[in-house]
């Protein structure tokens, strides 16, 4: 133990020996015990960007790298003012997610499992991580980007910091990771999924994008469509970017098409009695607004109004 | 340039890049696909959101209003809830400080342990 010589700083190692039960960290463990199929053993993004940070602003730094890697224009003088608290000399998870938004882009925030973002990485998608770096009760919040790992060498390889390419033990990774909850997000452009992405959370990260970018979001409801065609979210979200589009033929096609695979979804059935209204279908559209109403639901009191409004119209 | 004109240019700046960035008006006879994936926790929330109170906060925080006003529109519905509900719990992630010689001295054995990772002269156990 060089360097630990004192009797208070033996006391403390002491302490923090009987405390700690070991390094090995769980995830990393299984995942090297049994490597899961498909799963090569190394990858690297080498063609990654790097910023190096300047003081607290890892969020925008590390922000940066993934949104240019997707083909965005971005520095992290042009994300401070969309990321920085300056209050808080750092930047929030949730505006991360935002910003990457508003770069056209959907923000996809992982599961949180080691083995998801190792995937990510072998598909070639870099990943922004936050870390506690140091303790619950003394927090040290860091974003780093994570950009590769060799199982073998038991390592993960991120940008960090003023680090352009800092190689971690897996283990320490993780256990700093696990202090956040396992955060992370991937920033991807809307014809590309997520090859860790699961219907909901994909649909949900698309749903955030429609009210920013519907001609994005429109393609990623179409992305997302290609991998689950029985989706009626997604189906129902194709229709909702193209209606705020100002493509009401699309918009109506998306929903009768929603109607016909799932004649019980009354939303669906809702938003074609709108479509077909504003298309000057009134029979139509007074049709199939009665049939919302008969299904009910939770949002029935929308459903009549949309009934009422077609009964209204002269 | 008169003060007048200045003033009347302001104005229109200000209303356009308001209109920029102000979120989409909720569309007549639509159900939102935000609403139909959130679905039953989206009810929930409803009742919570302001989103003109997440603008005040990030003010508060030094974000200045024009930008404030725009981040706050590119929040979903659930962020926005989440950050109203409890921004100053929240980790902002920024950079490793330095403090007492305590915290240093457990940090350096957590950090051999493989625990922390503060310190970019330690070797971890593993």
């Amino acid at each position: 133990m060089p360097g630990v010589r004192t009797p208070a700083a033996a006391g403390v190692f002491i302490l923090a020996a009987a405390l700690l039960a070991g390094c090995a960290a769980p995830q990393v463990s299984s995942l090297i015990e049994q490597r899961p199929a498909g799963l090569p053993e190394a990858a690297e993004i080498a063609a990654t960007p790097f910023f190096p940070q300047e003081d607290y602003q890892c969020g925008p730094a590390s922000l940066a790298a993934v949104l240019v890697h997707a083909g965005r224009d971005a520095t992290p003088e042009s994300l401070l003012a969309q990321v920085y608290l300056p209050a808080r000399k750092g930047s929030l998870q949730a505006e991360m997610l935002a910003a990457t938004r508003r770069h056209r882009l959907v923000a996809y925030p992982l599961a949180p499992r080691m083995e998801d973002l190792l995937r990510e990485l072998a598909a070639g998608t870099p990943v922004v991580v936050l870390q506690n770096l140091a303790l619950d009760w003394w927090p040290q919040w860091h974003y780093a980007v994570a950009i590769g790992y060799d199982l073998g060498r038991r390592e993960v390889v991120l940008r960090s910091g003023v680090t352009r390419r800092l190689t971690m033990p897996l283990d320490t990774f993780e256990h700093t990771w696990a202090r956040s909850g396992h955060w992370a997000m991937a920033a991807l452009p809307p014809d590309r999924l997520p090859a860790t992405a699961s219907e909901s959370s994909y649909l949900t990260a698309v749903a955030a994008l429609e009210r920013l970018a519907p001609a994005a979001a429109r393609r990623g409801y179409e992305t997302a469509l290609a991998r689950w065609p029985g989706s009626v979210a997604a189906r129902l979200g194709l229709g909702n970017a193209s209606y705020a589009l100002g493509d009401l033929p699309a918009a109506a096609a998306a929903y009768l098409r929603a109607t016909l695979d799932h004649p019980e979804a009354a939303d669906a059935w809702n938003n074609l009695a709108q479509a077909l209204h504003e298309l000057g279908s009134r029979e139509q559209a007074l049709a199939a607004a009665r049939r919302a109403v008969a299904l009910g639901g939770p949002r029935l009191p929308a459903y009549r109004e949309t009934l009422d409004g077609i009964l209204r119209a002269p | 340039m008169t003060d007048r004109f200045r003033r009347v240019m302001a104005g229109l700046l200000i209303v356009c890049m308001g209109g920029l960035s102000a979120p989409l008006p909720a569309l007549a006879g639509i159900v939102s696909t935000d609403t139909v994936v959130a679905g039953a926790e989206r009810e929930r929330l409803a009742g919570m959101l302001d989103r003109s109170e997440v603008r005040e906060r990030l003010r508060a925080l030094g974000v200045d209003p024009a930008n404030a006003k725009a981040r706050v529109a590119a929040l979903s519905d659930a962020e926005a809830a989440q950050l109203a509900a409890q921004l100053d719990e929240l980790p902002a992630g920024g950079d490793i400080l330095w403090a007492a010689v305590l915290i240093f001295l457990v940090l350096l054995v957590t950090d051999m342990m493989g625990y922390t990772k503060i310190f970019p002269f330690t070797r971890s156990a593993r």
